[in-house]
């Protein structure tokens, strides 16, 4: 049974190197990598607005270092028609009126009384510190977690139905019935490459992206989570394979997965926005689980694995009753 | 004409093609019907505080600029403030003051906030009675709605590729491409009619998505549709690489698929990254780019910016049409006539 095995994941991992997925997960591996050294930690961030003071008396010569001098009211009005989240003084009358272009009610209110504090000397103040993760580390964090599951839930779907589809073509599955081969063992070859594609690419991500020290802290969790999702993503990707007639159709359930599955995910996950049906949505909770991971936070409710393991076996059994099918077309 | 009408059979058939073209559409009437979700709360503050901690004014205090939640202990306010999905600044008591407590992975907006809290606090009375002149904003779009509209406006624009590549690699996994080549149709005609498919179908869905979700005076409406004609052109021929390229239509999904996630991160990376950098001037070589800026200016008004991206996208369309030529070869004479065969 394992000399079959054997030879059904060499077969496989040759149909890969065939369609060149393998080609495609590095360029991926090394696309991402760029994006978030050269790109993604460097341009993402955002400061508080620019004041800009005109102050022909000098009623505020103390103000803070931080406010613009400007000369003229043109040059204001100038300054804050190009930088309109930017907040405008005029003390020519000796008195502070704050100029602003409107914006969300309760920003402006913050952006006038900022504007309004930097007008009076005061202490430096720090806020205290809670967490253990600097900005930069938490952007590596955040997106290599994105792109993961990125690649998992799109490119790893479609590379199992490319797989799955040129079989299909070929009418492997169909010779597969008689075959003396145990029949879970088809299935079982294309879950362990798979996954074990999976695992090494997200190893690599995180090395490369959050680097080799912290990865050593979190790997193993971040592996579990991965695993969890592979296999989900590969047993789904074998059932629509099964089940559909041809890659068109197949392109159809793709472009719903990747995108209405995957959209409101990242939007609950990365943003205080909240949806109130999104902790029924099976993408968020593993999503959530593999962002925990990489944040040093893993899931230890089991009610979460005990669901995640019923639902690959779910979705296995599905799989087989799909191929015993496929199989009984040759009859 | 014939043939064009034959091609344009072949993909309103093909239902891969008619969701490529339906899914902006949807997406715009979800935003446009729907008034999206609530955005509002993104751009605002998030503070924590404990239970019985801060005074009543002092929370009302906090309301004027975000959202308050209350924690009845200090570890459930320091997990709120340390969960990477949240900027949650704590604010606690500290005599007649306040003192705030950040993550520290937060970006610099939200630890410059909290680093100021204080200060605002004390000075409160001061900032209640300054004077406050609000000037009204031009944008047309607002928020991080307008990102969402413009995104699929790209999206709608440049779909049109997937009309003319899923049809040319049809095409090839049905042997038609090698009927093709044996018809007395010359190559040329045969790219334009491809390009044609692919520029139709990208112009009709991004003027539907446009019409659905974008309000925009007359004058400005002529530009807009500019806008969207030079990216249908550069889409109908990036569809025609893709296509050149892709001998199976996995490959090509995925390369559609590549290109479409290129086309829609590059400008938002554009967007929110500023201007200035050697990097921001090597986005421009990403068509989409320009589209994306030319929307985003022409809902603020800026005529001028719009010419700039016009021009970007007069010159991708020369560039990309080139270079197609140059790499398939301009043939007049058929290659193969049914007459040269008898």
């Amino acid at each position: 049974m394992w000399k079959n095995f054997c030879s059904l994941l060499k077969k496989d991992f040759q149909i890969m190197v065939d369609g060149k997925f393998f080609l495609i997960s590095l360029g991926s591996l090394i696309l991402y990598t760029l994006f978030i050294n050269f790109g993604y930690i460097r341009f993402v961030n955002d400061r508080l607005y620019n004041v800009y003071l005109y102050d022909p008396c000098g009623a505020f010569e103390q103000a803070d270092k931080l406010i613009h001098p400007v000369e003229s009211m043109e040059e204001l009005n100038a300054a804050l028609s190009t930088d309109t989240n930017g907040v405008g003084i005029d003390a020519s009358l000796g008195v502070p009126e704050i100029i602003l272009y409107v914006g969300k009610e309760k920003v402006d209110h913050h952006r006038a009384d900022y504007a309004l504090s930097l007008l009076q000397p005061g202490g430096k103040y720090t806020a205290r510190i809670t967490g253990t993760n600097t900005k930069e580390l938490k952007q590596r964090k955040e997106m290599c977690c994105e792109l993961l599951f990125i690649e998992i839930v799109a490119v790893g779907f479609l590379g199992i139905a490319s797989v799955l589809f040129k079989e299909k073509q070929m009418g492997v599955i169909r010779v597969h019935g008689v075959l003396p081969l145990e029949m879970s063992l088809f299935l079982l070859s294309k879950m362990t490459i798979f996954l074990l594609s999976d695992l090494i690419f997200a190893a690599l991500m995180a090395v490369l992206n959050i680097g080799p020290w912290v990865t050593a802290g979190i790997l193993p969790a971040v592996l579990l989570q991965t695993a969890i999702l592979s296999l989900l993503m590969a047993l789904t990707g074998l059932g629509c394979a099964m089940l559909l007639n041809d890659f068109r159709q197949f392109s159809l359930a793709y472009l719903v997965i990747a995108f209405f599955v995957s959209v409101p995910v990242f939007f609950s996950a990365n943003t205080s926005v909240k949806m109130a049906w999104i902790d029924w949505h099976p993408f968020y909770q593993i999503y959530m689980g593999l962002k925990n991971a990489c944040f040093g936070t893993p899931v230890i409710n089991p009610a979460y694995y005990i669901r995640c393991v019923c639902g690959i076996i779910f979705l296995f059994l599905i799989v087989q009753a799909a191929f015993r099918r496929e199989m009984g077309k040759e009859g | 004409m014939k043939g064009l009408a034959y091609q344009l059979k072949s993909v309103r058939k093909d239902k891969f093609c008619i969701i490529s073209f339906l899914l902006p559409i949807i997406v715009a009437v979800a935003l446009h019907f729907t008034g999206g979700i609530d955005l509002s709360s993104i751009a605002e503050f998030h503070f924590g505080v404990l239970e019985n901690d801060l005074s009543a004014p002092a929370v009302s205090w906090l309301e004027r600029y975000g959202t308050v939640s209350i924690f009845k202990t200090q570890e459930e306010l320091t997990a709120e403030i340390n969960d990477p999905s949240t900027n949650v600044i704590g604010v606690k008591a500290d005599g007649s003051n306040i003192r705030t407590m950040v993550s520290g992975d937060e970006i610099d907006l939200f630890c410059q906030t909290a680093d100021t809290l204080p200060l605002l606090y004390a000075h409160r009375e001061m900032a209640e009675q300054a004077e406050v002149t609000y000037l009204e904003r031009s944008n047309i779009m607002e928020g991080l709605q307008n990102i969402f509209i413009a995104i699929t406006l790209i999206a709608a624009m440049f779909m049109g590729c997937t009309f003319n590549a899923v049809n040319i690699i049809s095409e090839k996994e049905n042997g038609i491409d090698f009927v093709n080549q044996i018809l007395p149709v010359t190559q040329s005609r045969l790219m334009l009619q491809k390009i044609f498919v692919g520029f139709a179908g990208g112009c009709l869905s991004a003027v539907l998505t446009a019409c659905i979700c974008f309000r925009l005076p007359p004058e400005r409406i002529f530009l807009m549709l500019a806008l969207i004609i030079l990216s249908s052109f550069v889409a109908a021929l990036v569809g025609l690489f893709i296509g050149k390229f892709s001998e199976s239509l996995m490959t090509g999904v995925a390369c559609i698929k590549v290109v479409m996630i290129v086309f829609m991160a590059v400008p938002v990376f554009f967007y929110f990254s500023g201007t200035g950098s050697l990097l921001w001037m090597l986005c421009y070589l990403v068509p989409s780019n320009a589209a994306f800026e030319g929307i985003m200016n022409l809902a603020e008004g800026g005529k001028q910016v719009i010419a700039k991206d016009m021009l970007l996208l007069m010159a991708h369309c020369v560039s990309w049409f080139l270079l197609y030529l140059s790499i398939s070869g301009w043939k007049k004479a058929p290659v193969l006539s049914m007459v040269r065969i008898r």
